[in-house]
């Protein structure tokens, strides 16, 4: 028999559990597609475009993301713009997120062997149907694994939302946590953090073995 | 639209709690970094080593650390723990949560640089007469420790900007104050952008100074 406090619990950390995933998806689909552009212009042979995207990259690769979130979440507003914790968190994740694919991207291409783009030159190929036929399809396969990875660590990123107040996994769990200390005195903190732990494992291992077989039929390749 | 008024200048009249925070950054930092290097080396070591029960009890640690958020560790050791009777300062909950976390993530960087090491070598190494563990101490660990060492000094980084989650169990580090100013003076721009420079500023000094580590122990003729 389940104790009393579980269901209500359960339930309202399920709603939790769907805005995290709301999070994850929104910010890895733009972190992946604006991240491949950046990569893409840094590869480019224009240097002012190159300079221009490895400042974006080193900033918001080196900045701790708590701190992008928090310079969002207050600076924000002092500019005049209304956001909900939610889409500063997006932004905050998105913008650590395309950074780190960028750099992905930049060293996939730059992984495929000269001599390749250099073939295709000799066989009269331009720029672009080099990039497109020759380095693309390569540099895309060499991409997948890291990218894979990168994934798993914005999933697990999406839990710092927390700590400008959104309403994900972890804050329903502290809320419930709070709410039970209030009403019995009794905190389960160890049955429902321990919860919150299973279910993002439960996430992310299938997403890790997967990255380390591709990285591993890309070494045997 | 009003303009935003910017004083780069009130930085400077909260220098002194800043520093402190810096300070208690740095200290986690810097207990996180050796402790991670510690455990992921020796964790590493022992599953290239193939001992068994040994290889898969850090197995199981390695997945479990890697595959769940680092905030969601630190609030289990600082919520939870108490509650099966065992209490953590918020800084022991700092240094401990980051070497856990780097320590798995080292553990398997270590692995894989020792298990890159060309396995011709450990047996030339067992023809010549060495044990097992000595062909390991002289020959897989120099050189799979030099294979390692990107890998493992990314992580250190990661583990010197995740000081900053201690934010949430309230510890004073330098993102914490950084935010209790904000919060009572909203000077958000001037303050917020001292720390990104700070931490940036780092950040990059690191990097730099693990290019050269690396550079430095490269192996001859390797790739």
């Amino acid at each position: 028999m389940m104790p009393l406090w579980v269901g209500p619990v359960a339930r309202y950390m399920a709603t939790g559990l769907v805005t995290t995933l709301a999070l994850a998806v929104v910010s890895i689909a733009v972190s992946v597609v604006l991240g491949t552009l950046l990569g893409a212009l840094l590869v480019l042979p224009s240097r002012a475009v190159r300079l221009a995207v490895r400042c974006y990259v080193e900033i918001w690769r080196g900045l701790p993301i708590i701190v992008t979130l928090f310079f969002i979440f207050f600076v924000l507003p002092v500019i005049g713009l209304r956001f909900d914790t939610f889409v500063a968190a997006a932004i905050g994740l998105c913008l650590w997120g395309s950074a780190n694919v960028a750099e992905v991207v930049r060293g996939a291409v730059q992984s495929v062997p000269r001599g390749q783009a250099d073939a295709a030159a000799a066989l009269g190929f331009p720029w672009r149907q080099r990039m497109r036929y020759v380095v693309f399809p390569q540099a895309v396969r060499r991409a997948v694994p890291p990218l894979v990875g990168l994934v798993v660590n914005l999933t697990q990123q999406t839990s710092l939302a927390t700590v400008i107040g959104v309403l994900d996994l972890l804050q329903a769990s502290q809320r419930s946590i709070e709410r039970l200390t209030l009403s019995s005195g009794a905190t389960h903190a160890v049955p429902i953090l321990g919860a919150v732990l299973v279910v993002y494992f439960v996430i992310c291992l299938p997403l890790t073995s997967l990255s380390r077989r591709l990285e591993r039929s890309l070494q045997r390749a | 639209m009003t303009a935003v008024d910017f004083e780069p200048g009130f930085v400077f009249s909260h220098l002194g709690p800043l520093g402190q925070g810096l300070a208690r950054t740095l200290a986690i930092s810097a207990v996180g970094t050796a402790g991670a290097l510690a455990v992921g080396g020796l964790l590493g070591a022992a599953s290239a080593l193939r001992i068994p029960v040994v290889r898969q009890v850090i197995g199981a640690y390695v997945e479990v650390f890697r595959n769940t958020p680092l905030l969601v560790q630190i609030f289990f050791l600082y919520f939870a723990l108490p509650e099966a009777g065992v209490k953590l300062s918020a800084f022991t909950v700092g240094w401990l949560s980051l070497v856990l976390w780097g320590g798995a993530y080292n553990a398997e960087n270590f692995r894989a640089g020792f298990e890159a090491v060309d396995p011709k070598y450990v047996e030339a190494c067992r023809a010549l007469g060495f044990s097992e563990l000595a062909s390991f101490r002289r020959v897989v660990l120099p050189l799979g420790t030099r294979t390692a060492l990107p890998s493992v000094t990314n992580t250190l980084i990661s583990v010197f900007k995740n000081s900053s989650f201690m934010i949430a169990i309230g510890y004073p580090e330098l993102t914490d104050t950084a935010v209790d100013i904000v919060s009572v003076t909203f000077r958000a721009f001037e303050v917020f952008i001292a720390i990104g420079v700070v931490y940036l500023g780092l950040v990059w000094i690191f990097s730099l100074g693990a290019g050269l580590i690396e550079r430095r122990f490269a192996i001859p003729g390797g790739h």
